[in-house]
């Protein structure tokens, strides 16, 4: 109930945080016409128009005429005067999009749940659609929008542009996908893996900022991973490097969706923890799962100490292997926290232990599920610019590195 | 075969889950239109529940008579262990069964708080519009829905808005089960968006969903489990973990047949005729 609806005191002081009530509603619908914001934030209409005359002018928001039930109406959205970005992520059983300027300002978002195995020509589909309805709300026109950043939670093949292993999003196999996506938006497009993305966004702006040799892990339904290698993220000689989830850490255990037996998502990922509670609790969900364990379900924590402890000897290989000074931990399941961490931490840190150096420090994302659609941006906006020469050649769009 | 038997360790056994609201072999006829036939119907608590079918495949009907439009012609239906009898809608929604119609009944005239409150106004000697504006930005709040003003008229909001508003709606009174009716259709793709999210949420909240849609794709995205009518019969009731698109729609079109197993004919085998053996 921190957030009941009050009358907000209009001295100075409280000046900035009407400013920022302001701002985030705005972000939060696209735009909204001076007497909505004004609804919307619980301030005086006098108020409002006051803030936001003074923040078009600083160049945070602008303002155009529009009508609503009949009357003039003044409709603010964020000002985005160097153009825009989309940003898509599809992961399994999620559709994240964005748009933003080239400074990585979030205008408009949405998110949507989409069918296991959906398929790629209508999601791309609802992504044009989305991507105009979008741009229609921000007041910006299509000639605005510069490039689209495309993540995908499978690997990708480099020379092909396709998904690069059967059995990881069907609905996607087989399609060159930066090409089909340029074809409904018209505009340059980069796709790359999830959790690469993940990695370059938390590298840019999150938890591995300064992290020149770092590595993110995306626990969700699936398992991935981004290596990051001296700032870059390393993609190996196809492109499908990082594919920490189908590590083969029991052998001859359990069938993996790739194929493999006993891959580490097919013990520790999402689908798989579910699938280990579904014969206790039917109808469970990822979701529910972190819920219980969070709630104190003792048969919820322990299956999520489990999967910590999986991921923690794939990570401690790795670990050995590269050597990176810090491993971020995102996707649905990190938001279980130490629930997940703990496990995983105690495992690398018992396996390093004979090292010199001390471990692999291991924290959470900042990005939270939102990395990877921050990192699609990000490229998108790093490409806005110099893209038109890159444009011809697929394999150079998705070799970003 | 040895005489030493083997006595099973009792394995605890998972928590029994007993359904929010059973239907028992119910049937309904408009005359000599025989709409449902002997449907059975689970919901539990938390979990979203799509009932696809053709064209008259009774699904709205189901729906009725949950919503207490029609009385069922036969059958039961329980709620929450009790067996219930649903005469007409007030006592529905008594029981906690919220419905939201395909048309909505909103009143386009009408802000958006006094129809959340419509009939249920909060109310001393005058009505409470500041207790009644906070709740309806609590309620709105807790389903992230982004609906610019609560003071506006419903026919100023876009169709996905609208939606919200009447989804938001049946969630006063807090009931268990609440029924959303071709909530897609005639929806932008953003809107959409907007409505399967706000599903998750009802899910979250641990109130029992139906489903009623034509889209497979929203149905996959947010549904738990799939029951399919077909012709007035249930055709399948499947987890929507490990059933892929072609087999709902197998099912759908009658080119699978998954109904219960019929009961055993009542009239006597046919006796065969030719030569005896």
């Amino acid at each position: 109930m921190a957030d009941r609806r009050r009358t907000p005191g209009s001295q100075t002081s409280l000046r900035e945080a009407n400013r920022g009530r302001i701002v985030d509603a705005v972000k939060k619908h696209g735009g909204l016409t001076q007497v909505e914001l004004a609804g919307a934030t619980g301030l005086s209409p006098a108020t409002v128009s006051n803030i936001v005359k003074e923040l078009s002018e600083s160049g945070v928001l602008s303002t155009s005429k529009s009508m609503r039930s009949g009357r003039r109406a003044q409709y603010v959205t964020l000002a985005h005067a160097s153009g825009l970005v989309c940003g898509v992520h599809f992961s399994q059983r999620q559709l994240r999009i964005a748009l933003a300027d080239t400074s990585l300002t979030v205008v408009a978002e949405h998110e949507m749940p989409l069918a296991r195995d959906h398929r790629s020509d209508n999601e791309i589909r609802r992504v044009g659609m989305l991507v105009a309805d979008m741009l229609e709300n921000v007041s910006a026109e299509r000639d605005e929008l510069l490039a689209v950043g495309v993540a995908l939670s499978a690997p990708m093949d480099a020379a092909s542009g396709m998904v690069a292993r059967p059995g990881i999003l069907r609905g996607w196999e087989g399609v060159p996908i930066g090409d089909v996506v340029e074809r409904t938006l018209r505009v340059p497009v980069v796709v790359d893996n999830s959790s690469n993305l993940s990695a370059l966004a938390e590298h840019r702006l999150g938890a591995l900022r300064g992290q020149d040799d770092a590595m993110f892990i995306e626990v969700s339904e699936g398992i991935g991973a981004g290596v990051l290698i001296a700032g870059r993220a390393y993609r190996g000689a196809s492109g499908g490097a990082g594919e920490f989830g189908h590590m083969v850490i029991v052998e001859n255990g359990p069938l993996c969706r790739c194929g493999n037996l006993g891959c580490l998502e097919a013990i520790a990922g999402g689908d798989a923890i579910v699938t280990a509670l579904s014969t206790r609790y039917s109808g469970l969900k990822l979701s529910d799962v972190i819920v219980r364990a969070m709630a104190g379900d003792d048969v919820c924590i322990r299956a999520i100490a489990d999967a910590g402890a999986h991921i923690g000897v794939a990570a401690a290989n790795i670990a050995s292997m590269f050597d990176p000074a810090r491993m971020v931990v995102g996707g649905h399941l990190a938001r279980a926290g130490e629930l997940l961490l703990g496990p995983i931490r105690q495992v690398v840190d018992r396996s390093l232990a004979s090292r010199l150096a001390p471990a692999p420090e291991i924290v959470a994302g900042q990005l939270g599920p939102r990395a990877a659609l921050v990192g699609a941006l990000a490229v998108a906006a790093e490409h806005s610019s110099a893209f038109p020469a890159v444009a011809g050649s697929p394999d150079l769009r998705v070799a970003l590195g | 075969m040895s005489a030493e038997t083997v006595v099973p360790l009792p394995v605890p056994g998972p928590p029994e889950r007993t359904p929010v609201l059973s239907m028992r072999g119910i049937s309904k006829s408009f005359g000599k239109v025989q709409a449902l036939t002997d449907i059975h119907l689970d919901i539990y608590a938390g979990e979203v529940v799509a009932i696809v079918g053709d064209n008259g495949a009774g699904k709205s009907t189901l729906v009725k008579i949950l919503a207490g439009v029609h009385p069922a012609d036969d059958g039961g239906i329980e709620f929450e262990g009790q067996p219930v009898q649903i005469p007409d809608p007030t006592t529905s929604r008594a029981l906690g069964i919220a419905t939201v119609f395909q048309d909505l009944a909103l009143c386009d005239n009408l802000d958006v708080v006094a129809n959340l409150f419509l009939g249920r106004e909060i109310a001393g000697v005058a009505l409470d519009e500041e207790e009644m504006e906070r709740e309806a930005w609590e309620l709105l709040r807790q389903l992230s829905a982004r609906i610019p003003s609560v003071r506006v008229p419903i026919a100023a909001l876009s169709g996905g808005q609208r939606q919200t508003v009447a989804i938001a709606r049946s969630l006063i009174g807090d009931p268990r089960v609440v029924i959303l009716d071709e909530p897609t259709a005639a929806l932008g793709v953003a809107q959409t968006a907007e409505v399967l999210n706000l599903i998750e949420r009802l899910r979250e909240r641990g109130h029992g969903v139906v489903l009623i849609s034509h889209n497979m794709a929203d149905v996959q995205a947010v549904a738990d489990r799939i029951v399919v009518l077909r012709l007035g019969r249930n055709n399948g009731d499947f987890l929507a973990s490990e059933v892929g698109y072609e087999d709902i729609i197998a099912a759908i079109t009658g080119a699978t047949e998954h109904a219960r197993p019929l009961p055993e004919p009542s009239y006597p085998r046919p006796r065969r005729i030719g030569p005896l053996r």
